[in-house]
C-alpha cells in the first residue's frame, strides 16, 4: 500500500467507507446525543491530524480503529469527570437509547440498546476488545490494533465475552 | 437469546451511510481547531520564554545602569535563562516523544503513563529546577542591586537605616517572608496540581495498561 497522496479525497473515501467505525465506537463509548456527536466529530478531526503519518503501514480501517479507539478512550476520561460532578447516576439505557440511530428496526432496537448499554458498562479495554470481535475483526487484527498478542486476545476475549455475558441478563454466551 | 444473536443483531445494525456531514464544513471546523491547538501551544511556550526573557532583561538593564559593579548579575541572568532554556528542551522533548492516536492502544497507554510520571517529577522536584535558580537569581540581583547602592549611589540613606534599625529590620523581614512565601505557595500549588490531576490520571491509565496486558 502506498502513503496517500491527497489526504483530503482519502479522507473522505474513508469516511464514506467507515462511517459505521465512528457511529460504533462513539456510540459505545459516549452518552447522550450530543456526546455521540462531539466523539464522532473528536475522533474525525484525529483522523484528520493524523492522516499525514499514514504510509500504508496498516490497513485503512486498522489505523481508524486505533485512532477512534484511543481517542474514545482520552474523549471518556475527561467525560466521566464531568458526569461525575453533574450526572452521577445516569440511566444508561435511556442514554444509549438518546444516542440511537433512526434507521434502526423497532424489534432490534431494543437489542441494539441493551447491547450498548452493556458496552459502556464495561470497563474501556474490555469495550474495545468487544466491539473489535462483534465488528468482526480476527484476533491477528485484534493484536494489530491494541498491540496485544494474539494469544492474549483470546484469552482477554473469552474475559470479555463471559463479562458481557453476565451484563446481558439472560444471555448465555454459547461458548461457555 | 445467546450471544451470538447479538452479534448478528450487532452486524445489522443500520448505519448512516456516506461521510455524515458537509467534508467543506467540517475541514472548516478542523482547521479551526487546529489553529487553536496550535495558538495555545504557541501562547504557553511563549510565555514560558519570553518571562524569561523579560526578567533577564530587567536584570541586563540593571547591570548596565550599575556599570561594572553589577557584574555579579550575570550569575543571575544565567539562572534565569537556564530556566527557561529547561523548558525549551522539556516542550522539544515531549514532542518528539508525543505519540499521535494512530499507535496501538497498549503503545499509546504506555506513552501516556511514561509522560505523565514525568511531569509528575518534574512538579514534585520543581525546588530543584525551578524555584532554586529563580531563588538564586533573585538573591544575587536583590545583593548585587544593595551593594551597589550602599557603595554608590545613595550611601545617606543606609547610613539613616542603621540609624533606625527597627525600619531596617522590618525591610529584611518583608524580603525575608515574601520570597519564601511565594515560592512556598508555587511549591503547594504544583503538589496539588499533582495530587489532584495527574495521580489520578495516572492511576485510570494504569488500571487501563494493566487490563490490557493481564
Amino acid at each position: 500500500m502506498s502513503p496517500p497522496a491527497n489526504h483530503e479525497a482519502t479522507f473522505q473515501s474513508w469516511l464514506e467507507e467507515h462511517r459505521g467505525i465512528f457511529v460504533k465506537v462513539a456510540r459505545s463509548f459516549a452518552r447522550g446525543e450530543t456526546g455521540v456527536g462531539e466523539l464522532q466529530q473528536e475522533m474525525m478531526f484525529q483522523l484528520w491530524l493524523s492522516l499525514p503519518r499514514y504510509a500504508g503501514q496498516a490497513k485503512p480501517s486498522t489505523w481508524i480503529y486505533r485512532v477512534c479507539l484511543n481517542t474514545a478512550m482520552t474523549w471518556r476520561r475527561g467525560e466521566q469527570r464531568r458526569e461525575r460532578r453533574i450526572e452521577p447516576e445516569a440511566d444508561l439505557s435511556r442514554l444509549a437509547a438518546d444516542a440511537a440511530t433512526p434507521a434502526e428496526t423497532a424489534g432490534n432496537k431494543d437489542l441494539l440498546e441493551q447491547l450498548y448499554s452493556a458496552l459502556q458498562a464495561m470497563p474501556p479495554s474490555e469495550r474495545a476488545l468487544v466491539l473489535l470481535m462483534l465488528d468482526g475483526l480476527a484476533y491477528r487484527d485484534i493484536a494489530e490494533v491494541t498491540g496485544m498478542t494474539e494469544n492474549h486476545v483470546g484469552v482477554a476475549l473469552t474475559r470479555a465475552r463471559k463479562h458481557l455475558a453476565v451484563l446481558l441478563k439472560g444471555v448465555t454466551d454459547e461458548l461457555e | 437469546m445467546n450471544l451470538n444473536d447479538y452479534e448478528a443483531i450487532w452486524k445489522r445494525q443500520e448505519l448512516p451511510v456516506g461521510p455524515g456531514a458537509d467534508l467543506a464544513a467540517l475541514r472548516g471546523t478542523f482547521e479551526k481547531k487546529r489553529r487553536k491547538l496550535a495558538a495555545t501551544l504557541l501562547i504557553r511556550d511563549f510565555l514560558e520564554v519570553s518571562a524569561g526573557a523579560f526578567v533577564s532583561g530587567v536584570f541586563a538593564y540593571s547591570w548596565w545602569h550599575m556599570g561594572k559593579e553589577g557584574w555579579p548579575m550575570v550569575f543571575a541572568i544565567a539562572l534565569i535563562l537556564g530556566i527557561s532554556g529547561f523548558f525549551v528542551r522539556e516542550r522539544f522533548r515531549s514532542h518528539r516523544l508525543r505519540l499521535g492516536p494512530d499507535v496501538p492502544l497498549v503503545a499509546k497507554v504506555e506513552a501516556d503513563i511514561a509522560e505523565l510520571r514525568h511531569q509528575r517529577h518534574l512538579l514534585l522536584n520543581i525546588w530543584s529546577w525551578y524555584l532554586m535558580p529563580c531563588g538564586g537569581a533573585i538573591v544575587i540581583g536583590g545583593a548585587t542591586v544593595v551593594r551597589v547602592l550602599i557603595i554608590k549611589v545613595q550611601p545617606e540613606f543606609f547610613s539613616a537605616l542603621r540609624q533606625h534599625p527597627s525600619a531596617l529590620a522590618w525591610i529584611i523581614a518583608y524580603v525575608v517572608s515574601v520570597l519564601p512565601l511565594c515560592f512556598w505557595g508555587v511549591w503547594a500549588l504544583n503538589r496539588r496540581a499533582v495530587r489532584r490531576q495527574i495521580e489520578p490520571r495516572l492511576e485510570e491509565l494504569e488500571k487501563l495498561r494493566q487490563s490490557l496486558l493481564a
